[in-house]
């Protein structure tokens, strides 16, 4: 029933290619969707990237020149810090997939309690800016610690370095992971996994053949995703990498204190090239395989495995990760209760109403912009996932690679492109929310299509092909049928989205204005003034607001997208059955 | 039925078209004002009506706000600023070039304003109340404004000293001593101006030859080279490290929030920054007389007298401004002859020198 990849001869591949090319053109909306995305990824995407890419193979009189880039390639150095950043990067991935298939399996597999509290721990992290865990660390950890000096009497933990690099990145970035295969574990139809069982296979059994291998294009995505974040990641290096430097640091190092900005962007260049080749090899050994497991046919709600052997230990499991980052987030809003953190403890509101009254605005900011271009970008990631996963045209590959290049870009770089860009005519954006809405909806959009394409890639094109046999046009199937089975890709995308705009630091350094400053470069520079008890106040109220939206946001989302009961036959049904 | 789905579909398609849109419709508004601000800068004749100013600072906020606020009481001009490190304002200021977004550069020490001026990217102009600042802290090119002096010390976790009752460090050589391993930090000379004048002092101090066998001795004594110039003495706040090399206001900063942090100077001589405020050239044209404005108001004594108002830490250079009580101002500190303009233009040099033979080298 599944065949999706009919793959022949390199001829055939091509007339189909061609064929359906010529499909596409004679479908109007989907024709405008992709011309679009098209036009949109030139503009915002490759433009910029062009504009600093030529700044910096460029000399200061404005020749072409690849010194910069010679120098790079020869100094030991910096092929050091290359290895050093993709040897972080590998490592955290593997870890924080790990956890994340963890928390996914657990909470859509088997019956276990307190899953609402779970779900919240593991999309917890993604809330906050990056950073504040960084301080978490120092404060429970370091020379002065809590645990360290106080609890267990040791003096002078050297706590900067990788170890607690690796902590604070995957206890970071594990949501991710966590949201890309929650997505996918859920949607996998339940019948497969029940038919092994139902044929003698152990749990154990089944997992390993039937789960497993079926949630891999989400395990790759997630370990993928991670891995870039890691690379591009800015703030935790910063503050707790010690000497630990990573390859944005250097960026970072060069522009701002050597004042070399051609030096630094061809170095930021380099950062593109293992994260787009991951990408790549990602879709490429992905699309290999066939995953089509929504097959359309009528299938009961998933059984959730009540073992207590299998379930106890993944609860157990998932309950030292939640408290692991429990305590750390314990501190933080323990921190923001008492006048000095770290050195005074008596408590104190003084932080909130110091930090309502100096960045209330720009709060308000951060909220609206983040909004628009969660929405945004959500809604353009699911048409982007739904006209590259299943089909194959010219220019789909443009949309693919072009779509995910920003989300790999160091934030200083990315900042740097889009002034390149943006600051001159033809199209002057600088200075307005426009920009910021604009490089939020790049960079954070590429969640939301990989999550859109891994669901995708599951669901058996029979059921859009029966749909059309039927008498729907494109739009209509897209909507009745694709776009219900894309909600929770659509609800993580918008999620992800919406946090990491409010929390994005390197990016909007250099973009936000006087008139749309933001809430996170605000506490940025609390961080600079040692202001810590006023920053942790501000990032537990954004914690807190951030919870609240999300909860309206999958409010919404299902109200919007709930199946109706009007077509019955041919519909979903069997997303979820977490009853 | 398909004329519904097509409308939503044309509704999905109208939100994304909006984005494009709105892009269009943003380029659209600030177009037709701009020949105007590019192509000719600081066109004297502003439109009188403009109240505005907009600043690019690397002065704390809490500092600015105080500043900021003085000055529109006093002429009724209301400044909009961003904040940035000194290294990221001159970043931002550079990728503006071709359209600047700022009138002014206000605060960051000379080095930036040096590196500036070499790129072409400010606009000279000298305020005539620069009169009552002494000779060596003024601008050979005269394009940027000095404002304020703060010179490099030791800043001490005072509770880590009296736990170990140890005296504070009172020279360069004291850092060396083994009590003092693992506890002293500086920033990278690299990436923070603060630490490139710590290196500098040392180069102009002990000498060429000297110097970087003093740093290797010091190397041993480093907890670490931190990315940013404040994360030193913040480090020193926590508990972290007990000395951090840097400026002294910089060095105080943390006590506003209650942080156990005292100065102690080198006998033997401590160098010193001098902080400037600048034109950015081609900058709004409307703003140019609000931005002189703001420079003759920050380089006289009421403007500098806020530094001592505002417990900033900071020395004014206007020699008629009043002085915080308890300021170390420079004569009080055996400070060396510290040639900035020397120190900018052989940077890049010592810092390549200091992270092959000291920042990468192990410690013993």
């Amino acid at each position: 029933m599944a065949n999706t990849a009919a793959a022949g001869g390199k001829s055939t591949a091509r007339t189909k290619k061609l064929n359906e090319t010529k499909m596409i053109l004679r479908q109007p909306l989907l024709l405008v969707a992709v011309i679009l995305t098209i036009l949109l990824l030139l503009l915002f995407v490759i433009y910029p990237l062009v504009k600093i890419l030529i700044f910096s193979l460029t000399d200061a009189d404005g020749a072409f020149s690849l010194a910069n880039l010679a120098e790079i390639l020869t100094t030991s150095r910096y092929l050091a810090v290359f290895g050093r950043t993709m040897l972080l990067g590998v490592i955290v991935a593997v870890i924080a997939t790990f956890i994340g298939y963890i928390f996914a399996y657990t909470i859509t597999r088997t019956n276990v309690p307190c899953k609402k509290f779970l779900k919240t721990i593991a999309t917890l992290p993604i809330l906050s800016p990056p950073f504040i865990l960084s301080l978490s660390i120092i404060f429970l950890f370091g020379k002065q610690g809590f645990i360290t000096k106080t609890l267990l009497g040791i003096t002078g933990n050297n706590v900067y370095g990788m170890g607690s690099l690796i902590v604070v990145q995957v206890m970071s970035f594990f949501p991710i992971a966590y949201l890309t295969l929650s997505g996918i574990l859920s949607s996998i139809d339940a019948s497969v996994e029940d038919a092994a069982c139902n044929m003698g296979a152990s749990r154990w059994h089944t997992f390993w053949t039937v789960t497993f291998p079926l949630s891999l294009p989400g395990i790759i995505s997630g370990c993928l995703l991670v891995f870039i974040q890691s690379l591009e990641d800015f703030s935790n290096p910063a503050t707790i990498g010690g000497e630990y430097s990573t390859l944005s640091i250097e960026v970072y190092q060069i522009i701002t204190g050597s004042y070399d900005m051609q030096k630094g962007s061809v170095l930021a260049l380099l950062l593109l090239l293992p994260a787009v080749t991951a990408y790549l090899f990602n879709k490429y050994w992905v699309s290999k395989k066939s995953f089509v497991t929504v097959t359309g046919k009528p299938t009961q709600a998933r059984k959730l495995i009540d073992e207590g052997h299998i379930k106890w230990p993944l609860f157990a499991f998932c309950m030292v990760v939640a408290a692991v980052i429990l305590l750390f987030y314990g501190t933080v809003i323990f921190g923001s209760f008492v006048r000095t953190w770290g050195y005074d403890y008596s408590l104190t509101l003084d932080q909130y109403r110091k930090a309502l009254a100096y960045g209330w605005d720009s709060l308000k900011n951060s909220m609206v912009l983040g909004l628009i271009s969660a929405v945004i970008g959500g809604l353009l990631g699911m048409i982007i996932a739904y006209i590259t996963a299943k089909r194959n045209y010219y220019g789909k590959r443009f949309i693919e690679i072009s779509s995910v290049l920003m989300f790999a870009v160091p934030g200083t770089v990315l900042g740097i492109s889009y002034i390149l860009a943006f600051n001159t005519k033809p199209l002057v954006l600088t200075g307005t929310a426009v920009i910021l809405v604009i490089v939020f909806t790049f960079r954070n959009m590429p969640v939301a299509i990989e999550s859109g394409t891994t669901t995708l890639l599951q669901i058996d094109n029979s059921i859009e092909e029966a749909s059309t046999i039927l008498g729907a046009d494109t739009g209509y199937s897209f909507r009745r049928i694709t776009l219900p089975m894309l909600r929770n890709a659509f609800f993580s995308g918008i999620v992800y989205a919406f946090t990491k705009s409010i929390t994005a630091v390197s990016a909007v350094i250099f973009l936000v204005s006087a008139r749309w400053n933001l809430v996170t470069s605000k506490i940025y520079s609390l961080f600079d003034q040692a202001k810590y008890s006023q920053a942790a106040a501000f990032v537990t109220m954004l914690v807190i607001i951030l919870l609240v939206f999300i909860g309206l946001f999958n409010g919404i989302i299902n109200l919007l997208l709930a199946p109706r009961s009007k077509v019955p036959q041919v519909k979903t049904q069997k997303t979820e059955g977490t009853k | 039925m398909k004329k519904s789905t097509k409308r939503f579909l044309a509704l999905l398609m109208a939100a994304v078209m909006l984005l494009a849109m709105t892009a269009c419709g943003g380029k659209k508004d600030p177009a037709p004002e701009e020949p105007s601000g590019t192509e000719e800068p600081a066109a004297p004749e502003a439109p009188a009506g403009s109240k505005e100013l907009t600043v690019y600072t690397a002065l704390p906020e809490a500092e600015v706000i105080y500043y900021f606020n003085k000055f529109e009481e006093e002429t009724g001009i209301k400044v909009n600023y961003i904040r940035l490190s000194a290294g990221e304002m001159l970043t931002r200021v550079e990728a503006e070039k071709e359209n600047p977004q700022a009138t002014l550069m206000f605060g960051g020490s000379t080095d930036n304003y040096i590196a500036a001026v070499d790129k072409g990217l400010l606009e000279a102009y000298q305020s005539p109340a620069l009169s009552n600042t002494p000779e060596t802290y003024l601008d050979p090119t005269g394009t940027w404004n000095p404002i304020y002096v703060g010179c490099i010390a030791f800043a001490c976790n005072k509770d880590w000293f009296a736990e170990k009752g140890l005296d504070y460090p009172a020279s360069w050589e004291d850092l060396l001593k083994p009590e003092f391993k693992g506890e002293v930090i500086m920033a990278h000379p690299a990436t923070s101006g603060t630490a490139y004048t710590v290196l500098s002092t040392l180069v102009q101090l002990k000498g060429d030859d000297q110097v970087w066998d003093y740093l290797g001795k010091l190397n041993n004594n480093i907890a670490q080279y931190t990315k940013s110039g404040s994360a030193a003495p913040n480090a020193v706040a926590m508990g972290e490290a007990a000395i951090a090399l840097t400026f002294s206001h910089d060095g105080l900063q943390p006590t506003a929030e209650g942080y156990p942090i005292e100065l102690s100077f080198p006998a033997d001589g401590t160098g010193y920054e001098v902080g400037a405020v600048a034109l950015i050239k081609g900058g709004k044209a409307e703003e140019q007389e609000n931005a002189k404005k703001f420079i003759d108001w920050i380089c006289s004594e009421q403007g500098q007298g806020c530094y001592a108002e505002n417990q900033s830490f900071r020395v004014p250079t206007n020699t008629k401004a009043p002085v915080a009580d308890g300021l170390v101002t420079l004569d009080q500190v055996e400070v060396i002859d510290y040639d900035a303009v020397w120190a900018a233009s052989v940077k890049t040099d010592y810092c390549e020198q200091f992270e092959a033979k000291i920042a990468s080298a192990p410690k013993e």
